[in-house]
């Protein structure tokens, strides 16, 4: 699935063909600060590109493709400055198809001041997760578009608290994901002493569900998870919270219920389904929300 | 609504300045000062507050008060409602008859639903812990028009035509 999404990229300027612009749908994305003036402005906005320096590709090839990466940068080392987006100039020929390794190529060869994480550049770890043209995605499964006119825009996942340039703090996610008790609660043992044994149909139930690698793409393209994100839980944490309500070896999912039954840990995902769309990995935590409010209704 | 009213002036002024004659965005200096148009503008309407976290890192997030009352009963209740709309808008003007228990049957069901509704963007625009007055406050304001809907939909119902009737004169004139 995820092959599949990077793969429509490149089709991706036949699209306006087959769908007008009037339907078709945008992501929830990060406002582009290139066209607000800098005047008059929150203390939280960022300095466009337009006033800060671009930095130049180092060894450009003999037919070089230029392609500019906008990259959103911020130090807590000194605190008082804003935020800012850096230009970066790269020659497509020098760098890999990713957009991890523009990243990359960005920290070895330009400016190693930039940070990010990374760690196996296959859509494993989900650690390079970030706004990549307005999209919530892993930079290792995220071509780079062909298209040098444009310029791609790398931001980190938006309503996040940043710790440094594209590095958010996902500490209150992680905590989240601790309190849907994410592992196998179970009292009795099986008749024989050995493994809890599933039959191939209940293990089936988990496909498309343990997959998730809490990368927070979805939970943080989530509209209801930006205003609530205290409260809410957020899809991909529903996401883990249904894989064990589903898991036929488990044996808490009436408490697993009652602890998601009240306003907001559950019911406020107004199905808008960002989650689904956004995900990198190809997962459907929408899918997974509406099978817990069932499971609920149904109680 | 306090935190609508605390935008800075700085950004009205940008956000009026999109409306102005492209001459009049030119200052002193002849320097045009280009703003951009934003349907929704840069409002910080509920600004972040500085992160922080509840006890340490390995403790898990708080779970909030759970029970079906508010949990799982109302969004079944919620849904029973919305479903019910939908034959209940059809029949009078498909059957043709206007009955004053059809009527006071659909009249519930829209108060019920449309107080429903309001309520779920009260709770998701007005969190409680960062604006716990204008929470309250907003709630009471719901129940008021909620109370007051009702009310002139009994008075419309008992003293006049009724809901269905006006629907079909309306349609008709």
């Amino acid at each position: 699935m995820s092959a599949l999404r990077s793969t429509s990229r490149l089709f991706a300027a036949s699209k306006p063909l087959f769908r007008p612009a009037v339907f078709a749908r945008t992501y929830a994305t990060v406002d582009p600060v290139a066209q607000v003036s800098a005047t008059g402005h929150a203390t939280t906005s960022v300095t466009p590109e337009s006033k800060t320096s671009t930095v130049q590709e180092p060894t450009p090839s003999e037919q070089p493709r230029i392609k500019k990466f906008q990259v959103y940068r911020w130090n807590p080392d000194t605190p008082s400055e804003k935020p800012q987006m850096q230009t970066y100039e790269l020659d497509l020929n020098k760098t890999g198809p990713m957009m991890l390794d523009a990243l990359i190529r960005i920290k070895n060869e330009i400016d190693p001041t930039l940070t990010f994480r990374r760690s196996c550049r296959e859509g494993i770890c989900g650690s390079c997760a970030m706004n990549i043209d307005g999209v919530n995605t892993l930079a290792c499964l995220c071509r780079i578009p062909t298209d040098t006119a444009k310029d791609s825009r790398i931001y980190p996942l938006p309503h996040t608290y940043v710790v440094k340039d594209l590095v958010p703090d996902l500490t209150y996610f992680y905590k989240q994901y601790k309190s849907i008790k994410p592992y196998l609660q179970r009292d009795t043992p099986t008749e024989d002493g050995l493994e809890y044994r599933q039959s191939p149909e209940e293990r089936k139930k988990l496909d498309g569900l343990y997959e998730c690698i809490l990368c927070a793409c979805c939970s943080t393209s989530c509209p209801s998870y930006w205003w609530n994100s205290e409260e809410y839980l957020g899809p991909a944490i529903l996401m883990q919270s249904y894989r064990w309500m589903a898991d036929s070896r488990d044996e808490k999912t009436a408490e697993r219920k009652a602890a998601l039954d009240n306003s907001m840990s559950v019911y406020r995902c107004h199905t808008i389904l960002n989650c689904s769309r956004t995900c990198p990995k190809g997962l459907n935590p929408a899918r997974a929300i509406a099978e817990i409010k069932k499971m609920m209704a149904a109680h | 609504m306090a935190s609508i009213a605390r935008q800075s002036p700085l950004l009205r002024q940008s956000c009026l300045s999109a409306f102005r004659a492209p001459w009049a965005s030119k200052n002193v200096a002849g320097v045009s000062q280009v703003v951009a148009f934003h349907a929704s503008a840069n409002k910080q309407i509920l600004p972040p507050l500085p992160q922080s976290i509840q006890g340490t890192m390995n403790d898990p997030a708080p779970i909030p008060h759970s029970h079906p009352v508010h949990g799982s009963y109302h969004w079944t209740f919620e849904r029973l409602v919305s479903a019910s709309l939908v034959p209940l808008c059809i029949a009078p003007f498909a059957a043709g008859s206007v009955s004053p228990v059809m009527d006071a049957v659909i009249c519930s069901a829209i108060v019920v639903h449309s107080h429903i509704g309001f309520d779920a963007s009260i709770t998701d625009y007005f969190p409680v812990r960062r604006v716990p007055k204008t929470a309250a406050f907003m709630k009471w304001l719901l129940r008021a028009f909620t109370l007051g809907t009702a009310v002139g939909l009994y008075e419309f119902e008992t003293n006049d035509v009724g809901v269905t009737e006006a629907i079909r004169r309306v349609w008709k004139a």
